[in-house]
C-alpha cells in the first residue's frame, strides 16, 4: 500500500508532503499568534484590526486547505475543488443574504406606531 | 500531465476506481457540512447584536484559555497528517502513535471545551439566557460534537489497524478520517477568529 494516498488522488504527488504538513503547521501557528497578538496588544483602530485578523483567517484557510487537505490547482484536485468552489458560492449567499436582510429590517420597518396603527387599520384581518 | 501513478500501482483498475470515488463522496459530505456551519455562523452574526444584556462579551470569555485549545487542535492537525505519512511508510507502530497523539490531543480540546461551557452554564450565561448565548453554543458545541465523535472515529480506528494492519480498507479509513479532522480544524479558524477575536470588537 505504498503510493496508496496518491492513487486515490488524497495527495497530488509523493515528494514534498511531509513539508507542506511542516510548512502548513507553522504558517498556521504564525497566523494564530499574529491575530491573536493583534487584539491583545490592541494595536490597530477598530476597524483596521477586524480587517487585519480576517485576513490572517482567509489566508490561514488558504495554508490549511494546501498543505493539510492537499488541495491545488493539478488534476487530481479539480473535482474537489469544483465542489469546494460550489460550497463557497453558496455560502456567500446564504451569509451575505442573511446579514443583509437582518441588518436592513429596521429600514424596512413603518417608520413610527401611528402609522403602523392607522395602516393595520386599513386592512381588514388586522 | 498524466499522474505518475496512473500506470502501475499496487490497486487494480477497479479498486482504485471504488476507493478515489468513495473520497470524493466523503469531500461531497464535508462540503454539505461546510453550509451547515456556514448558516450557524450567519446566525450568530444576526444574533451576537447589541442586544447582549449579561455583561460584555469579552467578560465571559477567557483568551488565553481559548488560544491553548486552538494550539491543541491545531497540533492534533498535523499530528494526523504524521500518520498518514507513517502509514505511507508502512510503519504500523508509528501510525497508531501519531493517531493516539491525535487522540489525546482532540481529548484535551473537547475536555477544554466541556469544562467552558460549564462554567458560563454555572456563571449563569447559559445557553437559554439570550440570543448571543442561544447562537454561541449551538455554533461551538455543534463543532465540539464533530470533534467527539471524530475522536470516537479515531479510537474505532486505531482498534482496527491495531488488529489488520495497514490493510487497503484502513488505509480508506485513515484517508477519510484525515480529511475529516483537518476540516474541523479549519472551521476551527472561523470559530476562534469571529467568536473569540473579534467578539469584543464587533
Amino acid at each position: 500500500m505504498k503510493n496508496y494516498f496518491e492513487e486515490i488522488g488524497l495527495w497530488p504527488r509523493s515528494h514534498g508532503i511531509a513539508r507542506a504538513y511542516v510548512v502548513g503547521f507553522v504558517l498556521s501557528l504564525l497566523l494564530t499568534f499574529v491575530a491573536y497578538g493583534l487584539v491583545t496588544e490592541d494595536a490597530l483602530p477598530q476597524q483596521l484590526l477586524i480587517a487585519a485578523i480576517v485576513a490572517a483567517a482567509a489566508l490561514q484557510f488558504v495554508v490549511q486547505v494546501y498543505c493539510f487537505l492537499h488541495l491545488g490547482i493539478d488534476r487530481s484536485s479539480r473535482q474537489r475543488l469544483f465542489v469546494l468552489s460550489f460550497a463557497a458560492l453558496i455560502i456567500t449567499i446564504l451569509v451575505s443574504g442573511s446579514l443583509w436582510i437582518m441588518f436592513n429590517l429596521n429600514g424596512r420597518m413603518m417608520p413610527d406606531t401611528a402609522q403602523q396603527e392607522q395602516y393595520m387599520n386599513d386592512q381588514v384581518g388586522f | 500531465m498524466t499522474n505518475e501513478f496512473e500506470q502501475g500501482g499496487t490497486l487494480s483498475v477497479d479498486e482504485r476506481a471504488k476507493d478515489s470515488t468513495v473520497v470524493f463522496g466523503f469531500w461531497m459530505y464535508l462540503m454539505t457540512d461546510l453550509v451547515l456551519f456556514a448558516s450557524l455562523f450567519a446566525v450568530f452574526a444576526v444574533l451576537r447584536g447589541p442586544e447582549f444584556g449579561g455583561g460584555s462579551i469579552q467578560d465571559i470569555f477567557s483568551l488565553p484559555y481559548v488560544l491553548l485549545e486552538t494550539i491543541a487542535l491545531l497540533t492534533s492537525s498535523f499530528t494526523c497528517g504524521l500518520a498518514l505519512l507513517s502509514a505511507r511508510e508502512g510503519s504500523v507502530r508509528g501510525t497508531i502513535l501519531w493517531l493516539s497523539t491525535t487522540l489525546v490531543l482532540g481529548a484535551v480540546f473537547v475536555g477544554m471545551e466541556v469544562s467552558e461551557f460549564s462554567r458560563l452554564i454555572a456563571q449563569g450565561f447559559g445557553p437559554s439566557q439570550n440570543g448571543f448565548l442561544s447562537s454561541y453554543f449551538t455554533l461551538v458545541g455543534t463543532h465540539g460534537t464533530h470533534v467527539a465523535i471524530g475522536l470516537l472515529w479515531m479510537l474505532a480506528l486505531i482498534v482496527a489497524i491495531a488488529r489488520k494492519g495497514l490493510s487497503r480498507g484502513n488505509m480508506r479509513k485513515l484517508a477519510l478520517f484525515s480529511l475529516f479532522w483537518h476540516f474541523l480544524d479549519i472551521v476551527w479558524i472561523f470559530i476562534f477568529t469571529i467568536v473569540y477575536l473579534t467578539g469584543g470588537s464587533l
